[in-house]
């Protein structure tokens, strides 16, 4: 594998006339954990969304582990973004099937594994979220935060390379936040190479690399998350984690 | 663009059904070989409706039904004559001679009254029985209206697009004629004082007064020459050979009197009809409707929910086209009367492949429902969260398998209810299949109100049939209702 995992090359992104992402650059290398934050309506859920390419990117480039995702469609497309996971903010579990279903739906429809292997695989993922006895309830009649720590093994059960998180806890009560954090910090310690939209200021500074501040569609600062949260260098930076400390 | 794509596909559409009813109207003009092709096959195909008696009507006996009457054994005699089987097909009578005209049948038979209008359409033999012309009346008014001058400025009724519709018009000063489609309508009509006298032909009125002791009959006292009204046989435009050898027969019949044995003969099998007129009687032939009428349904709901996710899966592709084409079948489906497009897949496509009337009902029925059901799929796809698209999408699931694993079980769950709706419909809708005479609950309710003399019992019968269906239905589609909201 390539050191650096993905690379955004001068990546921008209208919807219509308004441009939404303007010339974002970054490499994420593999291991690496990072975090992006910025005020509501900066861009960070459509620069998460033009890495596994759910948005097509107006211009510029978005290369993972080397090939330029912009320029491939059908099904090398589908084969490059199960290699990459992705959690939502509001869970995006199925309804329809059970947890277990869930877990087992895309490594035997897309990854053509066996039932039985897919069974397996699936009750090793519920157990290692702390979730082994959910595999036959259906997802309406769980918490919300295990909820999202069924999506996060249900993203983990394609094997991934890299995980997308997009706001994994703000749709969560407050005493679930951090089951949920748990998770998430385990994975980045066991190596997996991700990309947190998050402002849980605790999460960044215990496993991220690297710190991205966002904001009007630009990346206006990347720092380590000491200096992103002790000693911003850019004034929009400074206002907006100011405002953070003092909501805790 | 898309109202482009629209536009020209529904342009194309227009031209097929243009074609198709260019190819009816010149099959007229082909060649005569029409006698030649009844003896290749060795049967000649008849087409009439059944619920005129003493002319043709069903007896029902020991359970079995037959269609008899005197047209019955003129027909029979003919195919006799011709050394060929006879096939009888049943159909509304306002579809007869449609039927012929497509090819459905050699002949059409049923007490047609060679009419100047008819015969633009179709050629007719010569006329085989003149049974004159009288008006039923009720027996209460047997002295209001002791003869036909006393009719002056009353209500008359009389079937639509008959002779005696017309001559009703034209020589009874003053009076309001209101026109139907059956004489069991119209009796029933007469019955209810909706209107004072039946213009109707003498063998029918007879049959009536005699079944029923409410009913009196008055002559016509119209003058008509014999060989211009009467019943005659009606063939295909160009069917000159068949049309000639037909006539040799009906010269016969006329000789030797025939039409008053075939007549005798009708009237032993009405007395059968009549000696037990309950309900329970005809069962069978209810419960013959209710299979029918459920068989329809069930084929055209599985069907029309194939269609309907087809069609709303085009609805969702990236090609113009399909979009296109969906949209447009949509709106003409939704466009046009179910009845008409029964009409067009049975008598229409029907000229480029033969399909049994069954068949065609159950084809137009689907195709149509289909296009409703399209609709409410479409709307219970756009229910589905967008965050369940964008978690199949990162899963690396194919469009395909997000369809069939994520979207439409969760679609079929919102729209379940609107579905349900649909299925109930189709059973009551499905009742028009009757026109092109397959035998499901409103054509049998036909048949046996011709049958029996009584005409609002089996109205009644029917209703309550379709009640209990349709009852039955909902409950056991909210029984699975409740089971799937219990599945999370
Ligand atoms: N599909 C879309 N069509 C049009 N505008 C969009 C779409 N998705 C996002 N936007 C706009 O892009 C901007 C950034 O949105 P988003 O990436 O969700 O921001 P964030 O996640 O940082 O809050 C917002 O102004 C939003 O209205
Ligand atoms: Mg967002």
């Amino acid at each position: 594998m390539q050191d650096n995992v993905i690379e955004v090359n001068h990546l921008s992104k209208k919807f219509g006339e308004n441009t939404i992402l303007k010339d974002i650059n970054g490499t994420v290398k593999s291991g690496q954990v990072i975090c992006v934050i910025g005020p509501s309506g900066a861009g960070k859920s459509t620069f998460l969304r033009c890495l596994n390419l759910l948005e097509k990117p107006t211009s510029g480039e978005v290369k993972f582990d080397g090939t330029d995702l912009t320029h491939v469609d059908g099904k090398q497309l589908l084969d490059l973004r199960e290699r990459m996971g992705m959690v939502f903010q509001s869970f995006n579990l199925f309804p329809n099937m059970t947890v277990l279903r869930n877990l087992m739906l895309a490594p035997i429809r897309v990854k053509q594994m066996s039932e039985a292997e897919a069974k397996k695989t699936a009750i090793h993922l519920l157990a290692r979220v702390g979730l082994q006895d959910k595999a036959d309830a259906y997802p309406s009649s769980l918490s919300g935060g295990q909820q999202q720590r069924v999506a996060i093994a249900r993203a983990l059960a394609m094997n991934p390379e890299v995980m997308l998180f997009d706001e994994p806890t703000s749709a969560l009560d407050p005493e679930m936040v951090g089951e949920v954090l748990e998770v998430m910090k385990e994975l980045a310690k066991e190596g997996m190479t991700m990309v947190v939209v998050t402002h849980e200021m605790g999460f960044a500074k215990s496993v991220a690399n690297q710190v991205w501040f966002m904001a009007d569609g630009y990346i206006l600062e990347k720092s380590t998350p000491d200096e992103m949260f002790e000693n911003p260098q850019n004034d929009r930076a400074k206002d907006f984690i100011g405002k953070i400390i003092e909501a805790k | 663009m898309e109202k482009k794509v629209k536009a020209i596909i529904q342009v194309i559409i227009m031209f097929v059904t243009l074609l198709t009813v260019g190819a009816i109207a010149s099959q007229a003009s082909a060649a005569d070989n029409s006698l030649q092709k009844v003896k290749q096959r060795g049967e000649l195909i008849m087409v009439t409706s059944p619920d005129y008696p003493p002319y043709e009507f069903q007896v029902n006996k020991g359970g079995k039904s037959r269609i008899v009457g005197m047209d019955i054994d003129v027909a029979k005699k003919v195919a006799k004559d011709l050394g060929v089987k006879l096939v009888i097909k049943s159909m509304n009578f306002d579809s007869l001679l449609v039927a012929i005209q497509t090819g459905k049948a050699d002949m059409a038979i049923g007490g047609i009254n060679p009419t100047n209008e008819r015969r633009q359409s179709v050629d007719f033999s010569d006329i085989y029985y003149s049974g004159g012309q009288s008006f039923l009346i009720n027996a209460k008014d047997v002295n209001k209206f002791k003869s036909v001058k006393n009719l002056r400025g009353a209500k008359i009724g009389a079937q639509t697009g008959t002779l005696q519709y017309g001559l009703a018009k034209k020589r009874i000063p003053g009076a309001t004629v209101k026109g139907m489609d059956k004489s069991t309508d119209l009796v029933l009509a007469l019955k209810t004082n909706k209107i004072d006298a039946l213009g109707i032909e003498k063998p029918s009125a007879e049959a009536y007064v005699k079944n029923d002791p409410t009913l009196k009959m008055i002559p016509s006292g119209y003058h008509l020459n014999k060989n211009d009204v009467g019943a005659a046989i009606a063939f295909k435009k160009g069917s000159n050979s068949l049309v000639n050898a037909v006539n040799k027969s009906i010269v016969q019949i006329k000789k030797q009197h025939l039409t008053d044995k075939y007549l005798a003969s009708a009237g032993k099998y009405m007395k059968v009809n009549t000696v037990n007129t309950s309900m329970f009687h005809y069962w069978t032939y209810f419960a013959k409707g209710v299979e029918y009428t459920i068989l329809i349904s069930l084929v055209a709901t599985f069907f029309g929910v194939l269609i309907g996710v087809i069609l709303a899966l085009m609805r969702f592709s990236k090609q113009k086209l399909f979009r296109g084409l969906a949209i447009s079948y949509t709106e003409f489906i939704r466009g046009t009367p179910l009845m008409v497009q029964v009409m067009f897949v049975y008598f229409g496509i029907g000229v480029v492949i033969n399909i049994p009337a069954l068949i065609s009902g159950m084809i137009a029925v689907s195709l149509n429902s289909g296009a409703y059901v399209a609709e409410i799929i479409r709307g219970g796809i756009n229910s589905v969260e967008k965050g369940q698209t964008e978690a199949a999408e990162s899963l690396g699931l194919t469009k395909g398998d997000m369809m069939r694993y994520v979207i439409l079980p969760q679609a079929f769950k919102n729209i379940w209810p609107a579905l349900g709706n649909e299925f109930i419909s189709l059973i009551k809708e499905s009742s028009i299949v009757s026109i092109i005479g397959v035998t499901d609950l409103i054509y049998q309710l036909n048949i046996v109100r011709a049958d029996t003399y009584r005409g609002v019992m089996p109205i009644f019968v029917a209703m309550v049939l379709y009640f209990l269906m349709t009852f039955l239905l909902t409950r056991l589609l909210n029984y699975y209702e409740g089971k799937m909201k219990h599945a999370g």
